[in-house]
């Protein structure tokens, strides 16, 4: 008899997700292009003037979803349960920053929407928002970067004939930690590079983030179409 | 090609889970003592203007030692993870366990990223009005000593599952120790009032002993649960003893009780 067990309403939730994710970064006008850390307080402080809905709205949107996160690494961990480990050590490291991971942009999006609130508030506090936002959401990475390093050991120390995701998932979990490491070192320059705005900080980590969403989720649905039903197999 | 001796260890897991605890801390320690020196922490009555002579003094140490924590900051999860095991190897609910881990990875945000936004947002604008460098200044060192609730209550998690368990894998002075660890949450609520004296953020109490309590019981959870994985049988009962001298002076009434 099948039974539901709600693991692929929570895997096919992620499509739609992805699609208010990607809608809520291109409707948010600091991003594309992003916004220059060298910016003055005047000129930061015109921006929120001059776009406080779109800011609001995009804001709004990535407060809401950015937590939906979890569920989907709810559902690697259960996967997990599958692996050749001896103990659940990997299991709870990847819970330890599974909560961690997404509340970090849930507290950027608190920033920037407090910026938006005020927008004629005197211009030095709206750059401090704005920069307490941009650090919060560039720099945040130490969850993520410690997530895909625990996806990565767990896999290679999944040595069974049929492991549950292929030896390469891991090596590329190691790549995209990598490529999430320039990120965190935002904070030393206002240009180049590593700045907020620039190639390593904002493009590689953010296109990082969404092509390991994209493989994981791919390679979550076939190891979710071989193992059915994980919860009764070890209990 | 020989096939490294850790891969075929059934404690492999529990292995490099400590040994990343041993490098979290380490690099903690060293970020908040020697690169940012943010602890021993800044004086709670400097003026604004102080407060950006205090962020000039540190400009690259803040940078780049915080940068660090942002990059390596979520291996504190391998601590939390051999804790909670800890607690599920304990002949107590799984409600325990449960308890300490979810407590624990929600400390992360406030406990300890919060100080690193802070700093570095006040540290990458030298020129900010001096009011402001002094509202990041606060923000940081009260978000960090100030985040009080997580570890006490985790901490009489940790200790009630000790008291309660029949297992013995840790010992029970241990919990005690959780006791004085939760206690200093306690005394250091004070420093969210007092700007001078014991019990400010960087006072004797508020600070110097609280750093000696985290400094002891870190040491002795580290090395506790070294004991731990070398005492583990993979079973659900008693745990079985360390074979030496130095194991029975750390388990003295409890040897030989099965």
């Amino acid at each position: 008899m099948s039974r539901t067990t709600g693991e692929r309403i929570i895997f096919w939730a992620l499509p739609a997700v992805a699609v208010v994710w990607i809608a809520a970064f291109l409707l948010f006008p600091g991003f594309v292009p992003p916004m220059s850390p060298k910016a003055s307080a005047a000129q930061v402080a015109a921006f929120y003037a001059h776009h406080t809905s779109r800011v609001r709205y995009s804001m709004i949107l990535l407060n809401w979803f950015c937590v939906a996160l979890i569920p989907i690494l709810m559902l690697i961990v259960e996967r997990m349960r599958l692996m050749a480990h001896r103990t659940p050590i990997l299991r709870y490291c990847v819970i330890g920053v599974a909560g961690a991971a997404p509340i970090v942009f849930l507290t950027s999006t608190v920033f920037w929407l407090l910026a938006a609130f005020r927008p004629y508030r005197s211009p030095d506090l709206t750059l401090l928002y704005n920069d307490l936002a941009w650090i919060t959401f560039t720099c945040g990475v130490p969850f993520l970067v410690a997530l895909c390093l625990f996806i990565a050991v767990a896999i290679y120390l999944d040595q069974q004939a049929e492991p549950v995701f292929a030896r390469w998932v891991g090596h590329f979990n190691l790549i995209i930690a990598v490529a999430l490491v320039p990120a965190g070192f935002a904070g030393l320059t206002l240009s180049g590079v590593f700045a907020w705005n620039g190639f390593l900080s904002f493009w590689v980590k953010n296109v990082a983030i969404a092509v390991w969403l994209v493989v994981m989720a791919v390679v979550l649905g076939g190891a979710l179409q071989r193992h059915r039903e994980p919860a009764e197999a070890l209990v | 090609m020989k096939r490294p001796k850790l891969l075929d260890d059934p404690k492999r897991e529990l292995w490099l889970a400590w040994y990343a605890t041993i490098c979290f801390y380490s690099l903690y320690a060293i970020v908040f003592f020697i690169v940012t020196r943010t602890q021993p922490p800044g004086k709670p009555w400097y003026d604004p203007t102080q407060v950006v002579a205090w962020f000039a003094g540190r400009h690259e140490g803040l940078l780049i030692g915080f940068a660090l924590i942002f990059v390596l900051g979520g291996l504190s999860a391998t601590s939390i993870a051999l804790i909670t095991y800890s607690i599920r190897r304990m002949s107590v609910s799984r409600a325990y366990s449960y308890s300490y881990l979810i407590i624990y990875a929600v400390s992360a945000v406030p406990g300890f990223l919060f100080i690193c936004v802070a700093m570095t947002v006040g540290a990458m604008r030298p020129d900010r009005s001096p009011e402001i460098q002094r509202w990041l200044y606060d923000l940081g060192f009260l978000s960090f000593s100030g985040t009080m609730g997580v570890f006490l209550i985790g901490s009489l998690i940790w200790m009630t599952a000790i008291l309660l368990d029949k297992n013995r894998v840790f010992p029970k002075w241990f919990a005690y120790l959780n006791l004085c660890n939760a206690l200093t949450e306690v005394v250091v609520a004070p420093s969210w009032i007092f700007h001078t004296g014991a019990f400010a953020w960087n006072g004797v109490i508020a600070w110097w002993i609280n750093v000696v309590v985290f400094g002891l019981y870190t040491g002795a959870f580290i090395y506790l649960l070294r004991c731990l994985i070398l005492r583990e049988d993979f079973g659900t009962g008693p745990l079985p003893d360390l074979a030496s001298k130095r194991w029975h002076q750390i388990f003295p009434a409890e040897v030989g009780v099965s």
